[in-house]
């Protein structure tokens, strides 16, 4: 198992908004997490990608223990996290939103860029050219030098997602990938995110309320509510289950305790 | 005082070219990496200070002395940010602010250290007169002296002194420049944008931030050194928190984004504020000396509000990029 989350509990004041959840994840794998609103899930990935310390539990990424490491210390290790609300760095372009994040840049220790100045330039250029190929891939090659808070919500989506990727990462999180975008992106985004998996070999991990994109694209769904695991199984199984139904839907009320 | 006289204009442009040390420290907390440093001016007095103090009561060489000062800016960067750099950004803003005012008052009422209220002058006790910058004028005054037997006429002390610290100024300017441009420098402006998607991208913020910080402690501590060898004497109400909106006013009037503007702001300030001085004509005259000198921070009070209306990118910065939503 490429993630394995046991016994992760975090409450905020007196709410226990994740309580002893644990579940595995596959590496390869298509893994959704649903569930209504404030059930946790994003609590959940904030706790996994090291942004929120955990009460108790412990989460293991690719056999070393992450739980209660910073967020960037997480990233390093090859889980990499995206937003529900992108966070892209406005007043830069994108190709520099792009190039921030590629890791081993030896010219981001202080006085490394004065005293080395080719070793930087070296990877700088590689970095640039594998930052130029994704954004061409993710079809932003045309703003590449435009400051990114002129892109759109779904640009800045896509953006995001070159952002994540330049990091070569073992496992992505997505929270909401769909939300907010436009129609067209969002077919396109979800076309990313399928190769992202077939060709890279990417595990993905991901929040979404579209129902019809979790049965579509996933082979595992967890279903989360009020802070617990309740279902976690094959989208048919999942659907299936009486718990999950009654999540979504809520109880039918008993006709004996009807007036 | 004249204005046609060259020795007052002298004198302006070393000041412009030390408050352009002192911004360009500013710049690289704040319009680099987004620090809000309100106490800026906390770098400047401490390292005033150590290095009056090295000098005054230990009669340690200039140099070492310099030195010690530029390491005790850097100390006083840490000891605000290790605290206040894992919170929020406001949070340092409070804490340079504190700091700021905290070393006033320390140099206020450590008499027997700072010399108290009367300041540099005082730090031997009552009946001795503290100079600290002899060392300096003697050097100033073998490079006049080599200067006059390379060209004939002697400099005065302040040409030598403004040569010095304009071509300091831009040597500064360029090493900041090329670190801005550098990898670290995307870094960093990245944490300026979003600190959150810096984490996410897997830097290590709160090590970033402090790095700047400490770098424009050091830029502020050169310019408190500079500023106090130029002027000879100093005591803690040359350090109020004025100073560090006077480096703000720099970035602002040159353009808040372009650390080549510096100077231009240093130079349109300075003009501005020594300017302002000659303001005795109708009808500002009919107020009395006394009033026009608070006329003179009122219209430099009106101008900075002036440009944050009608061009919030100063003269030279870009326009587009200062707009954008963060």
């Amino acid at each position: 198992m490429l993630l394995s989350v046991s016994g992760l509990t975090k409450s905020f004041g007196g709410v226990r908004a994740v309580d002893d959840v644990s579940f595995d994840v596959a590496e390869g794998s298509l893994t959704a997490l649903i569930g209504p609103n404030g059930a946790g899930k994003t609590t959940a990935f904030n706790l996994i990608s090291g942004f929120i310390r955990p009460d108790h539990g412990s989460v293991r990424f690719a056999g070393k223990p992450i739980a209660g490491r910073r967020g960037d210390v997480v990233a390093r290790h090859g889980l990499v996290r995206m937003f529900q609300t992108p966070r892209v760095l406005t007043r830069m372009t994108v190709l520099e939103n792009v190039m921030l994040a590629a890791p081993d840049q030896p010219g981001e220790r202080l006085a490394m860029p004065l005293l080395m100045p080719r070793r930087v330039r070296r990877r700088e250029a590689e970095i640039r050219a594998r930052a130029t190929g994704l954004i061409e891939l993710l079809r932003l090659g045309p703003l590449s030098n435009a400051f990114a808070g002129t892109l759109s919500g779904g640009q800045r989506k896509l953006l995001e997602l070159g952002r994540a990727l330049i990091a070569e990462p073992r496992m992505i999180l997505l929270d909401e990938p769909m939300a907010g975008v436009a129609p067209v992106l969002a077919g396109e985004l979800l076309g990313h995110i399928r190769t992202l998996r077939a060709e890279r070999g990417v595990t993905v991990f991901l929040i979404e309320h579209g129902m019809d994109v979790v049965m579509s694209i996933s082979e595992r769904v967890i279903v989360m509510d009020e802070g617990r695991v309740i279902a976690d199984g094959t989208p048919a199984a999942v659907q299936a289950s009486e718990r999950v139904i009654e999540a979504y839907l809520g109880r039918a009320q008993s006709p004996a305790v009807a007036p | 005082m004249d204005l046609g006289n060259p020795a007052f204009w002298l004198f302006v442009a070393v000041i412009a070219g030390i408050y352009g040390i002192m911004a360009l420290g500013l710049y690289v907390q704040f319009s680099l990496a987004g620090l809000p440093n309100f106490g800026h001016v906390a770098f400047m007095a401490v390292a005033a200070y150590a290095m009056a103090i090295l000098v005054v009561r230990y009669d340690a060489p200039l140099v070492l002395a310099g030195l010690a000062g530029l390491v005790a800016a850097v100390i006083l960067a840490l000891v605000m940010g290790l605290p206040a750099l894992r919170l929020r950004a406001d949070y340092l803003a409070i804490a340079t602010v504190a700091g700021g005012e905290i070393v006033r008052y320390l140099a206020m009422n450590l008499p027997d250290l700072t010399g108290g209220p009367i300041g540099s002058i005082g730090m031997l006790g009552p009946g001795n007169i503290a100079m600290f910058n002899g060392g300096w004028q003697a050097f100033l005054d073998a490079i006049r002296a080599a200067l006059g037997r390379l060209l004939g006429p002697v400099p005065t002390r302040d040409a030598v002194m403004a040569a010095l610290v304009w071509a300091s100024l831009v040597v500064l300017i360029a090493l900041v420049h090329r670190l801005e441009r550098s990898p670290w420098g995307r870094v960093e402006r990245g944490i300026r944008e979003d600190e959150t998607a810096v984490i996410a991208a897997g830097k290590n913020v709160v090590a970033f931030k402090m790095q700047a910080l400490v770098l424009g402690a050091i830029l502020g501590g050169l310019a408190g050194i500079l500023l106090a060898l130029e002027i000879g004497v100093f005591s803690p109400d040359d350090y109020s928190p004025t100073l560090t909106f006077y480096a703000y006013l720099i970035l602002i009037l040159g353009g808040m984004n372009r650390a080549w503007a510096i100077p231009l702001g240093a130079v349109l300030f300075s003009l501005l504020y020594s300017g302002t001085r000659f303001l005795n004509f109708f009808p500002l005259s009919l107020f009395d000396s006394g009033s026009r000198a608070f006329l003179r921070l009122f219209l430099v009070g009106a101008l900075l509000v002036a440009f944050m209306a009608f061009r919030p990118q100063g003269v030279l910065g870009n326009r587009q990029q200062l707009l954008l939503e963060k």
